[in-house]
């Protein structure tokens, strides 16, 4: 071999091992900083030491590995990674499909009939999870997201992923984490679509689910003599939830919900992670009795813009939005095991309902904690992740100011144990504004030609996951809107008429043109055009 | 409870004269002992002991008492008679009533109000799945609103939009109290039927591209009922079946649990009362002869309107009728209601109640209950039973409400005036013997809560103005806390 081949040789060596360390994760020393290790307390001026994706040492006297790169980020703050424990990340926000519901075959189908979700609904696979996506949620601290549709009864078994590039398979921590369970009213003639029938419709999957396991059991045994049962994956799906392998998010925000979801939980025995509880203020001594752990969604009720339409609101409505933000303290206060996760709020969102929260009474000790260390007890993660300890996977984030700061900014962030891109402020403003409200948010002034006359109604309408809420005042009493859904361009929703049955639900349904909509409200006299137009 | 209040009903201070002073009350109490002492225990959830005291009594079910006196111990009505005859321990609350006029409280057998959500599950022609009881809520200010129009009991009623409709909930309104305690413990489960126009879908349909819902006619209506009825029979044999395997030592693989199969059956057994939304005379009769064939039973037909023509068939099968006094017109279905149907109902031996379908109209049934006595000319007491006793009898409560009679729920209502002048308002509603509206206290809250609101939002908007003048200046917004780890 002649030295000059052998040269050749160890260069090229050289160099692919430089390309391999660039994809691998390597080995780092992170100095200077603040350590915020959330098992203990902070170090200043310690050195978190990074190997192969795992976390190898954290303290202050550590020496330096000789093939780590160092980085030193004097001044700054280093925290593992955020754990946002429920978000829809990787899912439309809307469900467009109506189902036919009629005749004696709904009540007995099963829950894959019904569109999109579903048991056996995996967010592992479906989940559709874009680079501006990961790059807009890395860029808020946050390296681990739990995700699952916000759509659908049934929503699905949720999945932990940390927010790494790299395939799916690569980026999941746990899978599934959970069976997610939204009370959503279907559209109207699809059964269910009311708030009862959605429980029912829930309690009757359960019975299905404990009746198909002990069918299974029994043909299983001996399948001579018995007509076979069919197979399910929904009711198979089910099976861990009943045998408490697996729990289940209820997602349920006011205190009536909350109780209704436990009711359930009660019922089939199942274990219950409460999702929402933006008014678990009101309970939080009952939340620590109940043991249920609790993911507080940070995303807290607005007022209107208008200064009229906020004194046309009753007092209770006003008081639960300044209180809904008391919440993390309430349950900090009373012990519940509870985590701070975006829900049904936006990414750009979340650190602001988190500061928000702390603003009304939670400790930035206990924020950080209810981002970290308590998501990962919650969902079952904890011995890989939310703390800066031995072994642990190696997803770091570090900021220039203590992480809840108002001008906190992330200057780099580790996945894995390899160093991500932090999106520039231009990029997140962009992705902020891609993701505002639909159409269908803000006040409308609706004109409903009744025989009788022109309705005026005035009605403040707000779209989250595609299903509209919001209150409505004018000629036709004035309260909740109730059963609303918004596909992108449809829209439905119904107002009641003063608890007067005979005057029954008025049903709109319209379609969205920019600022203005049309369509038709069905009443108990009639089928009437409405126009409205937004304020 | 209840046996421990027999017992206590023995010892009480009460109608008996003579022996009712607070030494020998006092004595009595040291006799029963731990008794006394667990009754102590067991009613400290109820409001503390009160004496109504010289108010016009109208009792509903034993005349009128002038110069009367309640007194009510534990949540019931432990003594009621004339002033002299009705006493209490020195501790109780006294309500000076004088000139007042006191009725049982008021009892709606058709509401829809506190239902969260929608109050139908249109979906299907039979929706006997779904239960109002799961989305009751506390947040409902018509309730309050009842209250003070001395309402304390309703029906709390799935809609009409489908023939069979959910089950419905009969509930005490408990404002203030969680949810949970509304529902009367002991009272019947029960269900909403409905006949004629809105479950055939006249004036409620489907937008563009979703089918019409079945059925579209009466004709349709009778025969979901029926089929629903004939399923019911099936399910039972396949359960019956099973059982008979199962007893043979067999290991059949047990039939799937329907709710909504399960809800029929519980109305062929007699376990689920049914209240039918009903118009017209023929569709009542078809209703009695398909519950005459299929076996179950109607307890009150609800609205009927037309229930004059067919009264002495209603009466025969021993069926209820709530109705209203007088509201015609609304539809073609209403077009031969005549406002003395209550009267003609009631005389020929219906039990005849008025209700009100109406978060409105459920403040003021004392009202309609009056206008009898205009259509119809039934007596004072006769016109009472329509809003009170005669209701709780269509519950099948009236062995706890809808009269005042020692033993009963203290649901009380005091009235500046008799309840059937248009000029006389509730003062105070009791429901299982606490306050829960009282007009005085009413109207001091009204100031603490407008302050309350305008100070809610001042600070908002000035917590927003704010916000907005410095945006940026962190220095000034930093929280201290996130400098430390205490």
């Amino acid at each position: 071999m002649s030295r000059r081949f052998l040269c050749f040789s160890v260069v090229s060596l050289l160099f692919l091992a430089a390309s391999a360390f660039a994809d691998a994760p390597g080995v780092y020393a992170i100095t200077g900083g603040t350590v915020h290790p959330v098992s203990g307390p902070e170090i200043a001026n310690g050195v978190v030491i990074i190997r192969d994706g795992l976390i190898e040492s954290v303290g202050v006297n550590v020496a330096i590995p000789l093939d780590a790169t160092v980085i030193d980020v004097k001044g700054s703050h280093v925290y593992p990674g955020l754990i946002d424990a429920q978000t829809s990340l990787g899912f439309p926000s809307a469900t467009a499909t109506r189902r036919r519901g009629g005749g004696a075959g709904a009540r007995t189908a099963a829950p894959e009939a019904l569109p999109e979700t579903g048991p056996s609904f995996l967010a592992f696979r479906e989940a559709k999870l874009s680079d501006d996506d990961l790059d807009a949620k890395r860029g808020t601290g946050v390296t681990t997201i739990v995700t699952a549709p916000a759509f659908g009864i049934f929503n699905g078994q949720s999945v932990a992923l940390n927010l790494s590039s790299g395939t799916m398979e690569s980026r999941v921590i746990r899978n599934p984490v959970s069976q997610q369970i939204s009370f959503n009213p279907r559209p109207a003639w699809t059964y269910p679509d009311s708030l009862m029938g959605v429980i029912s419709y829930i309690r009757q999957t359960f019975m299905d689910a404990q009746q198909y396991s002990a069918a299974r059991a029994i043909y299983d045994k001996n399948p001579a003599g018995y007509k076979r049962p069919d197979e399910s994956p929904s009711l198979e799906a089910l099976g861990g939830v009943l045998h408490r392998d697996v729990p289940v998010v209820f997602v349920a925000d006011s205190e009536l919900m909350i109780r209704r979801a436990e009711a359930i939980a009660k019922e089939f025995n199942v274990r219950m992670i409460i999702g929402g509880a933006r008014q678990g203020y009101k309970m939080g001594d009952e939340l620590k009795s109940l043991g249920a752990p609790v993911l507080v969604s940070t995303k807290w009720a607005t007022a209107p813009t208008a200064k009229e339409d906020r004194e046309e609101q009753p007092l209770r409505v006003i008081r639960d939005r300044q209180l809904q933000p008391t919440t993390p303290a309430v349950l900090a206060k009373s012990g519940v095991l509870f985590a701070l996760v975006s829900g049904a709020g936006k990414t750009a969102d979340y650190f602001a309902g988190i500061r928000k929260a702390i603003e009304n009474g939670l400790s930035a000790d206990d924020a950080l904690k209810a981002t970290t260390i308590n998501p990962a007890k919650i969902i079952g993660i904890d011995r890989q992740l939310g703390s800066l300890d031995r072994g642990k996977i190696a997803n770091i984030v570090i900021t220039d100011k203590p992480i809840f700061d108002k001008e906190s900014k992330v200057k780099r962030i580790f996945v894995d144990g390899r160093e991500a891109k932090v999106p520039t402020e231009d990029e997140k403003k962009k992705s902020a504004s891609t993701s505002t409200g639909t159409g269908v948010d803000g006040t409308w002034s609706f004109v409903v030609k009744a025989t009788s006359g022109d309705v005026n109604i005035s009605a403040t309408l707000h779209v989250e996951n595609g299903q509209i809420s919001g209150t409505y005042s004018g000629d036709h009493g004035s309260g909740d809107v109730g059963n609303g859904t918004f596909d992108g361009t449809t829209v439905q929703f119904s107002i009641a008429g003063g608890g007067k049955e005979e005057a029954g639900d008025w049903v709109f349904h319209g379609t969205l043109h920019g600022a203005n909509m049309d369509g038709t409200v069905a009443t108990t006299l009639g089928t009437f055009p409405f126009t409205g137009s937004k304020k | 409870m209840r046996m421990f209040m027999s017992q206590f009903a023995a010892a009480r201070p009460g109608l008996t004269a003579g022996d009712s002073s607070p030494r020998s009350t006092a004595t009595r109490y040291r006799r029963l002992g731990m008794t006394v002492f667990a009754l102590a225990v067991a009613c400290s959830a109820f409001a503390q002991d009160l004496l109504i005291r010289d108010a016009t009594i109208l009792t509903v079910s034993h005349g009128k008492i002038e110069h009367g006196s309640i007194f009510v111990h534990g949540g019931k009505i432990a003594a009621v008679g004339t002033n002299d005859q009705v006493t209490g321990p020195s501790n109780a609350q006294i309500i000076d009533a004088s000139g007042k006029f006191v009725m049982p409280g008021i009892i709606d057998t058709h509401s829809h109000t506190a239902v969260e959500g929608s109050v139908n599950e249109i979906s299907l022609p039979n929706t006997g799945m779904v239960r109002i009881r799961d989305v009751l809520t506390n947040e409902d200010i018509d309730v309050y609103r009842q209250l003070a129009g001395g309402t304390t009991t309703a029906l709390v009623l799935h809609g009409s939009a489908n023939p069979i409709g959910g089950q419905s909930q009969i509930v005490k309104w408990k404002w203030g109290h969680p949810v949970s305690e509304w529902p009367v413990s002991d009272a019947p489960r029960t269900i909403k039927f409905a006949l004629g126009e809105n479950p055939k879908s006249s004036n409620f349909r489907p937008p563009p591209g979703i089918p019409a819902q079945y059925p579209q006619t009466r004709m349709g209506v009778e025969e979901v009922i029926r089929q629903s009825f004939t399923d019911a029979k099936d399910y039972i044999a396949r359960w019956d079946d099973y059982e008979a395997k199962r007893k043979r030592g067999e290991t059949p693989i047990p039939p799937r649990h329907d709710i909504l199969m399960e809800t029929m059956v519980d109305i062929l057994k007699g376990k689920i009362d049914v209240h039918s939304h009903c118009y017209r005379a023929d569709e009542i009769m078809m209703l009695l002869n398909v519950a005459d064939e299929e076996g179950f039973k109607i307890r009150e037909l609800q609205h009927v309107l037309e229930g004059y023509k067919v009264a002495k068939e209603i009466a025969a099968h021993g069926v209820g009728g709530g109705t209203f006094i007088d509201w015609w017109g609304f539809k073609a279905e209403a077009y031969d209601a005549i406002p003395y149907n209550v009267a003609l109902m009631n005389n020929a031996g219906i039990l005849t109640s008025v209700n009100s379908d109406s978060a409105e109209l459920a403040r003021h049934l004392n009202q309609d209950a009056a206008k009898a006595m205009k259509y119809g000319g039934l007596s004072e007491e006769e016109a009472l039973k329509l809003c009170t006793l005669n209701g709780a009898k269509q519950l099948r409560l009236d062995h706890r409400i809808g009269s005042i009679d020692v033993g009963k729920d203290a649901d009380i209502v005091i009235w500046t005036g008799h309840p059937f002048s248009t000029y006389s308002r509730v003062e105070t509603t009791l429901v299982d013997g606490e306050i829960l509206f009282d007009r005085q206290k009413d109207l001091s809250l009204r100031k603490q809560l407008a302050q309350e609101k305008k100070d809610r939002l001042k600070k908002e908007a000035d917590d927003e103005a704010k916000n907005k003048k410095k945006p940026g200046k962190s220095d000034d917004d930093a929280k201290p806390e996130v400098t430390n780890e205490n």
